[in-house]
């Protein structure tokens, strides 16, 4: 009675014989499947990391439902298979296949990448490859699917430029629908061409971008020299998209429910897009903007739609900064009224020291506590007016005070190392601040007795990205940072201070890769060869490896991560404008140096440039233009 | 039958909670996800199922879930049980009919009653085995056949205490093999000892077959191996439910 619900997939068969099978299996609840013959358009969405990594993707949950809510296209999902799969795969030549229907990709029209971090790329490659498709875009012909890219890291795609078709810049709920269904108009009247096609897409449809319709030219010291289109008719610079009114953006009404444990297994509830703060090292507090809220009573619609077919005991209110959201407390009331009767804890995953407060505490913990992470990001007052991080010392303590009188003991805080203009003092800062924590406990009539306490210093390494003001910054080499490192351990002494750090390697890797231009494609492709990838799992990383691959290729790591790029140089990514412009970015680039702070969106607009992208729900108390300050 | 959250508070309230028996399907695509993963994702079933589910009373209230006999996993399923509590008098095909509504039919509710025997009372399983197999034939079935037949049959059974040899014929019963020549297949039934004093998993008998006959040795893409378990047994023989 059952025979035909056998899994007769061809990878079944060596299911047994790998971790998590499940992480291969398909089939659950909330997967999307459709009649392949009735479909116009076959859509395989790439994840290049594991399935647990992947499936706790926001972005991905939302465009899986966004491309499926169009009866013409069928969308699939695809992780990175685990090592021990992938060599089952390549020993019974089972080519990489899409988990809800089980076939291959090469079977498909369009595959999409989501481009989460740099590091993930030698697993784009590697899953080009296990899907048998020619891994530069020109080696593809017309029978093969289109590739296109999306994600953070497309802001600067240029070292990827040469393995996709095309790019889709900033928000993708409407943008890659338009793009499927150009593809399905284009098939159906009988002028499809790749060439056609993608030349059609970038005239047509905003924030596509084709990295083959411009032609890169190079100066003699090695910068890039111009961009020139090849046609009049594309734009010149490729805008970013935005959804201007979140309440009416798309919102999937089903969530795969994964089997297996992911990272994020939980409702992930997205509460507004952009920030209003300005760091000026963080690139998604730049390229997110203008702010955009959610209304409360479309947000408790939604965690209540998506409570109905998840089940979670979970829901974390996601956001860049979510203090900042301007209707918290109503937000907050409006779920506690139900989520406490079905046993449903809230999250927040991202809390500035300045806003914390008992009520804000209580209500996270109403059901079950949660653990307290801080980020001020840099030990001196100096260091973090430069780094715009407009918390102080005070504001700290304050934090932790609350969250010792609630009863917590052990705190966590992310800091940065290697910030322009950083000196020892400002890495002597990050153990004072850990000392003034523990010292602020004992203080705490509050606290819980007898317990001690225990501050986590979690030290990254600071990465100039593209569109922040510290996009033309060097970086530190891993030398120095590696010196730093060991500076800052001999510093920390008390035992109840632990302190973690990150691998410098992955930080110059990853350094290379954000500032990188086309020519670094050479290195992906050596990168491949040799086998690599998961580079960004400490256990796969082979730093000595990307060192003999930059010798191999003649390419200098340290020309695109420890050089600082002129100010007049064009830069790799000037092809895209995400809405901020570059004079704001010289600005702030020039009051980090007079270690100036700029206030926030709400307090006064510093006229980022943003604004001109649209976006229903205004993100600076007056609308400015670009040169207002 | 589904009901509202209004209509499931309008239920008359038990105290204390009343056990349901759920008996599912585990098959397909799923069988590759494991009990642990299985019982993780059971509480968020319920809850997305709407069920009036009764909850611990301890400083972590959870639905409190009892598994029959866990399923290896690449095993199929047809009888796996679940006793769940709730604490409203819901009719039995209601929670049926909402959980399968938050469900695929590869893992699904197949019938709820009211919970009788406890889970320690099963003492055997039927299994369904389809073996798709380079030679597979007519003598091969009667190979099979008579391979698990006739004592004795050692094989090493590995447990917490280590390695020791264990004869399984014992604990083997209702033998049929046959051959099924228009799929090319071999369908062998068997009935084995299943539970908490004497368990016999079905995998380890094809494992010995496997390594008697050499049979499934060729590539894994092609030849396969599918366990289905049917329906469980008490220690009188009777079907268990």
């Amino acid at each position: 009675m059952t025979n035909d619900k056998k899994d007769i997939r061809r990878m079944s068969g060596v299911l047994g014989s790998v971790q998590k099978p499940g992480r291969y299996s398909g089939g659950e609840y909330g997967e999307v499947l459709k009649d392949k013959s009735l479909v116009k358009a076959r859509f395989a969405f790439c994840f290049p990391d594991s399935y647990e990594i992947g499936m706790s993707n926001l972005g991905m949950r939302l465009l899986y439902g966004a491309l499926n809510s169009d009866p013409d296209i069928w969308c699939e999902r695809v992780f990175a298979p685990w090592v021990d799969m992938e060599e089952q795969m390549r020993a019974h030549d089972i080519p990489l296949c899409a988990l809800e229907s089980g076939d291959p990709l090469s079977e498909f029209d369009i595959i999409g990448f989501t481009l989460q971090y740099e590091m993930c790329y030698t697993n784009v490659l590697n899953m080009l490859q296990l899907a048998k498709l020619p891994i530069r875009a020109v080696e593809r012909g017309e029978d093969c699917p289109i590739i296109i890219g999306g994600g953070p890291c497309t802001y600067n795609p240029e070292p990827v430029a040469d393995f996709f078709d095309c790019f889709s810049i900033g928000e993708g709920e409407t943008m890659l629908n338009e793009f499927t269904e150009l593809y399905i108009k284009m098939k159906a009247e009988g002028r499809y061409s790749r060439a056609e096609f993608l030349h059609e897409a970038a005239r047509t449809i905003s924030g596509i971008y084709v990295p083959s319709l411009f032609e890169v030219s190079y100066n003699d010291d090695g910068t890039v020299k111009a961009y020139t289109p090849k046609y009049d008719d594309i734009p010149p610079r490729v805008v970013k998209r935005i959804m201007t009114d979140m309440d009416t953006a798309f919102f999937p009404q089903r969530v795969v429910m994964p089997y297996i444990e992911t990272v994020h297994d939980r409702i992930m509830l997205e509460v507004c897009r952009g920030c209003i703060r300005g760091c000026r090292f963080c690139q998604a507090g730049m390229v997110y903007r203008p702010v955009r809220e959610k209304s409360p009573e479309v947000l408790d619609r939604q965690a209540r739609e998506l409570y109905e077919q998840t089940g979670y005991e979970e829901m974390s209110l996601s956001s860049l900064s979510i203090s900042d959201y301007t209707k918290l407390p109503e937000l907050t009331d409006r779920l506690l009224s139900w989520t406490d009767e079905k046993m449903v804890s809230l999250s927040l995953p991202s809390l500035r020291v300045d806003s914390f407060s008992k009520q804000l505490m209580e209500r996270v913990a109403s059901v079950r506590s949660s653990s307290l992470t801080f980020a001020p990001e840099a030990g001196t007052q100096r260091l973090r007016d430069v780094i715009n991080k407009n918390v102080t010392l005070d504001d700290l303590l304050n934090a932790v005070g609350v969250a010792f009188e609630g009863g917590k003991t052990s705190v966590k805080l992310y800091f940065m190392q290697g910030l322009p203009t950083e000196t020892e003092s400002d890495l002597d800062g990050i153990a004072d601040m850990a000392r003034e924590v523990i010292e602020a406990y004992y203080r705490s009539p509050g606290r819980v007795k007898g317990r001690q306490p225990s501050v986590t210093v979690s030290v990254s390494n600071f990465i100039p990205k593209p569109f922040t003001p510290f996009q033309w910054e060097a970086a530190d080499t891993p030398e120095q940072l590696e010196a730093k490192q060991k500076y800052l351990r001999g510093r920390i002494t008390d035992r109840k201070i632990h302190y973690q750090y990150h691998n410098v390697g992955t930080s110059h890797i990853e350094a290379v890769l954000a500032r990188g231009d086309r020519r670094l494609s050479r290195v992906l492709e050596a990168a491949l060869d040799a086998g690599f990838k998961y580079d960004a799992w400490d256990e796969f990383f082979n730093y000595e490896g990307w060192m003999e691959l930059f010798r191999k290729t003649g390419i200098d790591p340290a020309f695109y991560a420890n050089r600082t790029f002129g100010r007049d140089e064009v830069l790799p990514w000037d092809v895209i404008d995400c809405g901020v412009t570059k004079s704001f970015l010289l600005r702030e680039r020039d009051r980090a140096y007079a270690e100036k702070t700029t206030p926030n969106c709400r307090e006064k607009c510093s006229g980022c440039g943003a604004n001109k992208l649209g976006g229903k729900g205004i993100c600076c108390p007056q609308t400015c233009g670009e040169d207002a300050q | 039958m589904i009901l509202t959250e209004q209509q499931i508070k309008a239920l008359p309230y038990l105290d204390p909670p009343k056990t349901v028996r759920i008996k599912f399907r585990k098959a397909g695509r799923l069988k590759h996800i494991s009990h642990l993963d299985l019982q993780r994702s059971m509480a968020r079933i319920i809850a997305r199922a709407g069920l009036p589910v009764w909850y611990t009373k301890g400083f972590n209230p959870h639905p409190k879930l009892v598994f029959g006999v866990p399923l290896p996993v690449g095993v199929e399923s047809e009888c796996e049980l679940l006793d769940l509590r709730l604490d409203r008098d819901i009719p039995n095909e209601a929670v049926r009919d909402m959980l399968n509504a938050k469900l695929t039919d590869e893992l699904c509710a197949l019938e709820v009653r009211e919970a009788g025997a406890k889970f320690v009372e099963i003492s055997a399983a039927d299994y369904s085995i389809t073996i798709k197999t380079a030679g597979a034939c007519n003598e091969l079935a009667a190979e099979i056949q008579q391979m698990l037949t006739s004592s004795p049959l050692v094989i090493i059974k590995k447990s917490k205490s280590g390695e020791k040899e264990a004869d399984i014929i014992p604990m083997i019963n209702n033998v049929s093999a046959k051959y099924c020549a228009d799929e090319d297949v071999v369908r062998l039934s068997v009935r084995l000892s299943c539970g908490q004093t004497e368990n016999l998993n079905a995998s380890a008998v094809v494992s010995a077959l496997r390594e008697r006959l050499g049979i499934l040795s060729g590539d894994p893409t092609v030849e396969y191996c599918n366990i289905r378990r049917e329906r469980f047994y008490g220690a009188d023989g009777k079907q268990f439910v």
